[in-house]
């Protein structure tokens, strides 16, 4: 099927909007999809929607960084998707997708997002992990910068202090 | 009462400050792979986690569509959400600002909106609310990617900080174009609100964070904060800055605009928009004095074509009824602020 804005590439992407109770569907090629995206096709005059995301919704593109040559057999455990169903929607399946194509997922989370350690806040139940966690690192770095200032004293503390709470 | 009509800071400039937070649920699959019953244990579970704290259940498929396009001009549910055909619900606390639907992209979006610059107390409201729902839920998060969503884009804090901007000098001045490449630089994005291309209708703009991964909630804020005090000012500084002959036609644009709006019979949206531009620069430059930026924030929600239709009790079936609607309903607002 052929693009429906340029009429020339072939329709990858299917776009659907409601306006006012009215729907319009589009099959749009990669190129004219991110058009819509970024607004240089207009769409239809309404209210603005403050919850669309302020990033490409169409992140198939992203996916496509990860390493193709994945167990194409392996399965998500609790949804069932394989990482091609992940790759068609640009979009994990359930919430355990992430650990079970978390190898696939690296690089498409770093390109978003510039890095894949969240810092801030974490459910009840993880927060004590969590912020230990956190401690450590930030007691790491610290180590990192008395050893490079030959401030040796300070990082034996150091070290002592990550030593005692990683054995807990 | 409404967020819109409730009295903010920096309402010269800023109309308001949206606090969005993305939350899943164990052991629930995301989109399409949902069923209904699941949704319906969602919202279910999500209600019985506020139980007590003055939350409203309304279930979208029982409102009319028009009814539905009206919570989305109020900005209080998403265009996907009042579209989309599966069962679903908003749980609203309107005393503290706080709008939940269930299930949208993910399982639960949850917004505080409040008027003006306020993103400190949405997001205090907002975490009470998310705390209720840890408290009984067993929300999907990863030690090192955070709060896990539907979508990449919202991994880590799952929050999206963001405010409604009015900035009629910078767009004058031609300021933005280079204003919106300087906040993608600094991971912030910046778009029109109304319409499209780069003078949008009433000048309106939306900031919000790009990044919700690797960045605590405090960083995300502040960074926010800091970027808007400094529009605020550029904008102040650029209107206190026109004089002379400029002045002159500036003052003779807002009094007419104020003119037209009083006493117009048809007004369609497009010179709604214009009209809005002027009479909001006179209220902050003081040349209005009758007029709130309360009143004229609740007439540039309340003038769209769903919430006129639903505040009608004829609703409008032409466009040109829906302009008469429009500027009866203006006249109306106006005349009753100018005899309080």
């Amino acid at each position: 099927m052929k693009c429906e804005k340029c009429l020339q590439n072939e329709a990858t992407y299917y776009y659907e909007e409601t306006v006012n109770g009215k729907t319009r569907s589009l099959h749009l090629c990669a190129e004219c999809a991110k058009k819509m995206q970024s607004g240089q096709i207009p769409k239809e005059d309404s209210a603005p929607d403050l919850f669309s995301s302020p990033l490409p919704d169409l992140l198939g593109d992203l996916f496509g960084l990860s390493p193709k040559k994945t167990e194409s057999a392996k399965r998500c455990p609790d949804c069932g998707a394989l990482w091609q169903d992940l790759v068609s929607c640009g979009k994990a399946c359930c919430p355990t997708c992430y650990k079970t194509f978390a190898q696939e997922l690296e690089r498409t989370v770093r390109a978003i997002h510039g890095n894949v350690t969240h810092t801030g806040r974490a459910p009840a139940g993880f927060r004590a992990v969590h912020e230990k966690e956190q401690r450590i690192a930030a007691l790491k770095k610290e180590l990192a910068a008395a050893i490079t200032d030959e401030n040796f004293e300070k990082a034996a503390e150091l070290r002592d202090e990550i030593r005692k709470l990683t054995a807990n | 009462m409404a967020w819109y009509q409730v009295k903010g800071n920096e309402t010269d400039v800023v109309i308001s400050s949206r606090i969005r937070l993305a939350r899943s649920i164990k052991g629930y699959p995301f989109g399409d792979r949902l069923d209904d019953k699941q949704r319906a244990e969602l919202v279910t579970m999500t209600e019985k986690a506020l139980a007590g704290q003055n939350f409203t259940r309304t279930d979208l498929g029982s409102l009319s569509p028009v009814a539905r396009e009206a919570l989305v001009e109020q900005h209080l549910i998403s265009r996907e959400f009042a579209a989309a055909k599966y069962p679903r619900s908003l749980l609203r606390n309107d005393n503290k600002s706080v709008y939940l639907m269930v299930p949208e992209e993910d399982h639960i979006r949850l917004q505080c909106i409040l008027p003006g610059l306020s993103l400190r107390d949405a997001y205090r409201f907002a975490i009470e609310c998310d705390e209720l729902l840890d408290a009984s839920l067993d929300i999907a998060f990863d030690e090192r990617l955070g709060y896990l969503t539907h979508c990449p884009t919202n991994l880590g804090t799952g929050l999206r900080a963001s405010v409604m901007l009015f900035l009629p000098a910078l767009t004058d001045g031609g300021y933005i174009p280079s204003l919106s490449h300087q906040l993608s630089k600094i991971g912030l994005t910046m778009r029109g609100l109304y319409g499209e291309g780069t003078a949008p209708r009433g000048c309106i703009y939306q900031i919000s964070n790009q990044i919700t991964l690797g960045l605590s909630e405090e960083d995300i804020l502040h960074k926010l904060e800091e970027t808007v005090q400094t529009i605020i000012e550029k904008e102040r500084s650029l209107r206190a800055a026109v004089t002379g002959e400029a002045a002159s036609l500036r003052e003779d644009r807002i009094h007419r605009a104020e003119g037209i709006l009083r006493y117009a019979t048809r007004i369609s949206s497009e010179e709604f928009f214009s009209l809005f531009k002027e009479l909001k620069l006179g209220i902050s430059l003081g040349m209005i004095t009758s007029l709130s930026n309360e009143t004229l924030n609740t007439l540039l929600l309340s003038v769209q074509p769903a919430m006129l239709s639903e505040g009608a009790s004829t609703p409008p079936k032409t466009p040109a009824e829906r302009d008469r609607l429009r500027a009866a309903f203006i006249k109306h607002a106006l005349e009753v602020k100018h005899h309080e």
